[in-house]
């Protein structure tokens, strides 16, 4: 009896403990988020409070500067955001339409044997690592888009776009693949039997009814555009200033910003990198939450 | 437009927008063959990166014989264990005896420099020896000069322009950050789907995990380089590399344990309750090894996310293309330097518009991505087969 009692504590112990355990790994992840978003903010954060040690800077020069020459001591980060913007303006309105219709081939349109050799070809681009697409854009891109651009360089947003358009696409086309094969054979059964013509079908009745998961992509597509380092850094251009007045126009996206000088960058110089990220951060939270406010809209249709 | 002609146009854009697709994977990896091929050879892969001019001491304690089969034109030492046979600039080490004495050379540093095959033998230096080794040396003055004493001083030249220290340098990487995410990503995702009741709780963890996935690499590179590389002063190393990876892979292991926790059927888990089991021999000994397979796929799809990822190691790893040894005692380390694969092709163009090195390091590196891409389906094709 004593034996019983003494085997069924150390069982309640060990229960207790695994229970503890794995809360703990749990947490690991909140515990994660708090040190990054604690020291990510709290470095950036402190250049535009009185007394930093390294000294103070505007927030509104910073968030609306056209001019980043840290020599000089200035820390405009305003012609990246708008960069930024554009860049990602552009892969979106060229990439979405191009992996709306892919997936909708893949999963609608193409003969079985054509999709089980499209579907995994795609996913393909998707586990090539963001740098060889770089290597690509340097070594192919930018030399063509050097012979149609009035600029001497190929470095341009052009060459951004094509590359961000690119690498968006797997991303995407996974979601809203999945997303089209969802819906009910019902939906496009009825549809047929309506009268309707197959294209009729997918575009009147199959993809409205997949519009969360095609906002879902959007919404992928567009924090992997915003957030992509290594592959445009080296077909950006990066200059010190100015606002791309044309495709052809260099840009410093806020990532290669970070990127580049992360190396060397020391005191206020480092801060400022870590504000940049601080505004990274929160424009990828906030076109998080507009997006997914859009696309609970969308769903309780 | 009359309806048909509409449709006629909608399928052309549909069928055009599919060829583009695979057309841009077609090209891109047409582009990294054919550019890197012609530096694909066995010593791209096993040389080091950086040619090293080396004097080393070498001391010899005992006679060897010629191993049975050798180059046609190679001589052999029996001083010193190896085999030289000539190349255009002169000799270079074309087999090693297993106690050679060559393998415990040191430098004037009384650091570790192992002589290995393939590399040029440029000087020898002894007591009655004393050898400057060039095209057109005579073969028997080379072997006077290895035999002639106990004691040598030789000048070696290492072949270079390999990507061996970047290949080990990923393997530990691989190694450190699966080391680290793999229990930490399925013990959480145990405590989720097994353990955590709905609540404020589990909504705060599934958000910090959403939170996780979305940051930028690059971001997350910033992050490492501020906590491991300055705060704990862990300096660039493989560990630093590996810990800024640990938190960016947490929430691909979690997710992928989730859902292989979530599909093994709640019938497994009743029937053993049933038997009398607790909760930790039901998860140990029925609901872990049924989802074995999605685990795994987790782990491989994180093996492919630590080749790929660049920007967050860029300042974390380094880029120096050597292999992570501590210099003193010629161990490979883990708070030692090294590159990644990917970050080095990313300096190779970027410092020096090598696209060639760095489409060759494509190479491997896409080799390997695919490879580990098929295993993941194949895994996943046999998992959905397995009757539930």
């Amino acid at each position: 009896m004593k034996k019983d009692m003494t085997l069924n504590r150390k069982r309640v112990f060990l229960e207790k403990f695994f229970h503890v355990l794995f809360l703990l790994a749990a947490l690991f992840a909140v515990i994660s988020v708090a040190l990054i978003i604690i020291f990510i903010f709290g470095k950036g954060l402190a250049p535009f409070f009185p007394n930093n040690q390294f000294g103070t800077y505007n927030f509104i020069d910073f968030i609306t500067g056209l001019q980043w020459t840290p020599q000089s001591g200035q820390y405009g980060i305003g012609y990246m955001i708008i960069s930024s913007i554009l860049a990602t303006l552009g892969a979106i309105v060229i990439g979405v339409p191009i992996a709306l219709l892919t997936s909708v081939f893949i999963a609608e349109v193409a003969p079985k044997p054509l999709a089980n050799i499209v579907r995994p070809a795609v996913e393909l681009l998707a586990a090539i690592p963001s740098v060889l697409y770089g290597v690509f854009g340097f070594a192919v891109i930018t030399p063509l888009v050097k012979q149609i651009s009035p600029n001497p360089s190929g470095d341009s947003l052009l060459a951004v776009i094509v590359v961000l358009t690119i690498m968006i696409l797997p991303t995407i086309v996974a979601v809203v693949e999945t997303s089209i094969r969802a819906v009910p054979q019902s939906y496009k059964e009825g549809s047929l039997a309506l009268g309707a013509s197959k294209m009729q079908t997918i575009f009147k009745v199959v993809l409205p009814a997949a519009k969360s998961g095609i906002l879902t992509g959007v919404i992928l597509g567009v924090g992997r555009a915003i957030g992509e380092t290594m592959a445009v850094i080296l077909v950006a251009g990066n200059p010190e200033s100015g606002i791309p007045h044309t495709i052809f126009d260099r840009v410093r996206l806020l990532t290669t910003n970070i990127a580049l000088e992360q190396g060397y960058a020391a005191e206020l110089h480092e801060q400022m990198l870590f504000s940049t990220a601080v505004i990274l951060f929160i424009f990828i939270m906030v076109i998080n939450l507009v997006l997914s406010r859009i696309q609970k809209k969308a769903g309780d249709r | 437009m009359s309806r048909k002609l509409k449709d006629k146009l909608l399928n052309g854009l549909i069928w055009l927008s599919a060829a583009f697709s695979v057309g841009i994977l077609i090209t891109i990896v047409a582009f990294i063959f054919s550019n890197g091929w012609s530096k694909i050879s066995w010593d791209f892969l096993t040389n080091d990166y950086e040619s090293q001019t080396q004097y080393v001491n070498v001391t010899s304690d005992q006679s060897y014989t010629a191993p049975g089969s050798l180059p046609r034109d190679a001589v052999f030492s029996e001083n010193l264990g190896i085999a030289i046979e000539p190349n255009e600039n002169g000799y270079e080490v074309a087999w090693i005896d297993d106690n050679s004495p060559v393998k415990d050379a040191k430098n004037n540093a009384e650091e570790a420099f192992p002589i290995k095959v393939g590399y040029q033998l440029e000087q020898i230096n002894g007591e009655g020896a004393n050898l400057k080794i060039k095209a057109g040396t005579n073969a028997e003055d080379l072997i006077n000069a290895l035999d002639a004493s106990d004691e040598l001083m030789i000048k070696v030249v290492s072949p270079g322009g390999g990507i061996f220290p970047m290949i080990v340098s990923t393997l530990m990487l691989i190694l450190v950050a699966l080391l680290f995410s793999a229990p930490v990503g399925i013990l959480a995702a145990i405590y989720m789907v097994e353990y955590a009741k709905p609540g404020k709780l589990v909504n705060l963890i599934r958000f910090a995990t959403e939170v996780l996935s979305g940051i930028p690499s690059v971001v997350y590179g910033l992050f490492g380089m501020l906590i491991f590389v300055n705060t704990l002063k862990l300096g660039m190393s493989i560990l630093s590399g590996g810990l800024t990876l640990m938190i960016l892979l947490l929430p691909t292991m979690m997710r992928t344990t989730e859902e292989a926790l979530k599909a093994v059927p709640m019938s497994y888990r009743e029937a053993s309750y049933g038997l009398g089991a607790n909760k930790i021999q039901t998860l140990s000994k029925v609901v872990l090894p049924s989802a074995i397979p999605g685990i795994l796929v987790g782990v491989i799809l994180s093996i492919g996310r630590t080749i790929g990822e660049s920007a967050a190691l860029l300042f974390t790893i380094g880029t120096f293309a050597k292999l992570p040894i501590n210099p003193t005692s010629g161990n490979l380390s883990l708070f030692e330097t090294g590159t990644s694969l990917t970050v080095r092709a990313y300096v190779e163009v970027k410092e020096s518009g090598n696209v060639e090195m760095a489409a060759a390091i494509g190479i491997v590196i896409l080799v390997i991505v695919f490879t580990l891409n098929m295993i993941s389906r194949l895994i996943s094709k046999k998992f959905s087969k397995a009757n539930y």
